[in-house]
């Protein structure tokens, strides 16, 4: 049995499901995220773990404990609010130690476990002060120290970086990926931002009304997207609409594709074809490599996101985008006849439905 | 325009103040009168109608009455109000309605009314016309100024997510009542002590219904003067004030001490 276990849980609210039949098993030490749009059933999840929500059915295991039905003041999970929930008439010190406090620990002990946690997340001087002293970014650190200083057997954390700036956000990412890897504490974190999601995790469950789309290595789950929804929340993905020919070849309007075709989908089979548009090279001549996949089409318009260019590019009714660095855009102009082209292996065949 | 507008609006002002201020001012001049009837200002000023007020054998008990009442009105609020308005607010908020319309109630049910239904229910001994049977009178009666108050503190902060971050770090429901959620509505506490302190301790219906001469309150005294001395009337009324006025001062120095972070954070800032 894996450490942190969620066996067949449902969770109702009236007559909607807000999570159906979830099953996860959390290792020890590892870091899993929750992932997808809002009213996923992320959220409640992460709540029927930390005991704030009564799963309708199945059962929460930890560390061998069921937790079930256990109230969430005995469960010892710590959990990080996205509104950071620090306690605005203590201190930054007596936030940290109010955990301690309130279970008996001796002053001492509290003192010195404060002391340590201020440490951890780099705010070591800020005890004497008040949270609405703090900045955005301060106060969900004090909320992270409060959470672990209790020493909880798992760290939930709900959307913690949803309400910061954009480079804070980053930053405190990378700081809590590192805190836990240190303390090698078992982590489930909350979020709908997929690229950080991919960027922290150890794995990464993907959900959607209720259900688990894909769990996974964010590697797996960004490369091998089991489903169209997987392809289409996370990151960007070209989808082709086609008809299976055989096991290599898809026929996308009259063009002819080459692509792995899976086992289980046979000749006419209405299928799509997944490309990420990181993996499509765009040229203002007909390339002459017989190797790759080639589509050809009129470039509809230009997007500048920084380190690289987006180019959209209307093939015959449909919109294919191509990503390309600041030295590949320059030839480019609105309206141009271009070619598209990508290798085989970069494609990706799934039923259509 | 706009300066006759606030030309206008200091007018107003002005009569306002007057009319809340003259009849305090009035009573005041009254009680340290020698004679007032003929002339427009008193003819000379003496401190005999107090002394006639502390002198009766009845100012200190009536007084301790007052104050018992009033301190349990406040008690009862405490204990029984707030934890009832933190408990719909953060368990059943469908019931939140009902007690917002039963926090009128007192307003709706005359005094009167009131007094007499509770002698007529709670006709059996020890109950009957007891000083218990009237806190519980004032209580009932006063309740909305506590309850208004702290429903609008809860409402100000967000006491499900603050109670949610307790409970997880493993609070018991009191621990987080008497911690995180009292000192974050604490203004809202005091004002309703404050409101509810000043109500019961001017109650005169109740008072004279339920209890009467077994068991008097200031008011009590304050009404049997004006029939005998206005004089003496008017200096227990003066009394009456600057107790008010001294708890009003007394809960706000203890709330002020009880911001004092955040005038530090004014002077860090």
């Amino acid at each position: 049995m894996a450490y942190l276990d969620l066996k067949n849980v449902s969770k109702l609210f009236g007559t909607v499901a807000a999570v159906k039949d979830f099953n996860l098993a959390v290792e020890k030490g590892e870091f899993v995220s929750l992932l997808g749009p809002s009213g996923c059933g992320k959220t409640t999840t992460l709540r029927m773990i930390a005991g704030f929500e009564m799963p309708d059915a199945g059962t929460i295991t930890l560390a061998g404990d069921d937790i079930t039905i256990v109230p969430p003041n005995k469960r010892g999970t710590g959990m990080v609010f996205q509104a950071y929930a620090l306690f605005p008439n203590m201190t930054v010190r007596d936030n940290v130690a109010f955990g301690l406090e309130v279970t008996g620990h001796p002053k001492a002990e509290i003192d010195e476990r404060v002391r340590e946690m201020l440490a951890i997340v780099r705010l070591p001087d800020a005890g004497k002060r008040y949270p609405h002293q703090l900045s955005g970014g301060q106060q969900q650190r004090v909320a992270l120290a409060r959470a672990l200083a209790i020493r909880p057997r798992v760290l939930l954390l709900d959307e913690p970086l949803s309400a910061l700036d954009a480079v804070v956000r980053v930053a405190l990412r990378g700081e809590i990926r590192k805190i836990q890897l240190d303390l090698g504490i078992t982590t489930v974190y909350v979020t709908h931002d997929q690229e950080e999601a991919l960027s922290i995790s150890d794995h990464v469950v993907v959900m959607n009304q209720g259900l688990i789309e894909q769990l996974g290595t964010p590697e797996e789950i960004y490369r091998q997207p089991k489903t169209r929804f997987v392809a289409a929340f996370i990151g960007t993905a070209n989808q082709l609409h086609g008809v299976v020919v055989d096991r290599a070849q898809v026929q996308f309007g009259t063009m002819m594709l080459r692509a792995p075709v899976p086992s289980n989908l046979s000749a006419s089979h209405q299928v799509v074809v997944l490309v990420r548009p990181e993996s499509v090279t765009i040229h203002s001549a007909a390339p002459s490599s017989n190797q790759q996949n080639v589509l050809e089409g009129t470039i509809q318009t230009i997007t500048f996101l920084g380190p690289i260019t987006r180019i959209a590019v209307d093939v015959s009714g449909t919109r294919v985008v191509a990503d390309v660095t600041a030295a590949n855009r320059a030839a480019l102009s609105h309206n141009q006849p271009v070619w598209l082209a990508f290798d085989p292996e970069a494609c990706q065949v799934m039923a259509s439905q | 325009m706009k300066k006759q507008n606030s030309i206008f609006s200091l007018v107003l002002i002005g009569i306002f103040v007057l009319y809340m201020i003259i009849p305090i001012i009035a009573t005041y001049m009254f009680s340290i009168a020698t004679k007032w009837d003929v002339s427009i200002l008193p003819e000379g000023y003496t401190l005999d109608w107090y002394q006639t007020a502390f002198d009766h054998p009845y100012f200190s008990i009536t007084l301790t009455n007052s104050f018992i009442v009033s301190f349990s009105a406040v008690l009862a609020g405490l204990f029984f109000i707030v934890p009832t308005t933190y408990w719909v607010h953060t368990r059943v908020p469908s019931a939140k309605p009902l007690l917002d319309l039963l926090m009128i109630l007192p307003f709706g049910i005359p005094a009167v009314v009131l007094a007499l239904a509770l002698i007529r229910v709670y006709n059996f001994q020890p109950v009957a016309r007891s000083p218990f049977l009237l806190i519980s009178g004032c209580v009932i009666f006063s309740m909305p100024f506590m309850y208004r108050p702290v429903s609008n503190s809860l409402m100000a902060i967000d006491v499900h997510t603050l109670t949610e971050s307790a409970l997880n770090l493993g609070a018991n429901t009191f621990q987080i009542l008497v911690r995180v959620i009292a000192p974050n509505i604490m203004p809202g506490i005091l004002s309703g002590a404050l409101l509810v302190f000043a109500t019961v301790f001017a109650e005169f219906t109740l008072a004279n219904l339920i209890t009467g001469a077994s068991f008097k309150t200031f008011p009590l005294l304050l009404v049997e003067f004006t029939k005998r001395d206005g004089r003496v009337a008017a200096a227990l009324s003066v009394i009456s004030f600057t107790v008010a006025w001294i708890a009003s001062l007394a809960i706000l120095w203890v709330s002020g001490r009880g911001h004092k972070p955040t005038e530090e954070v004014v002077a860090a800032h």
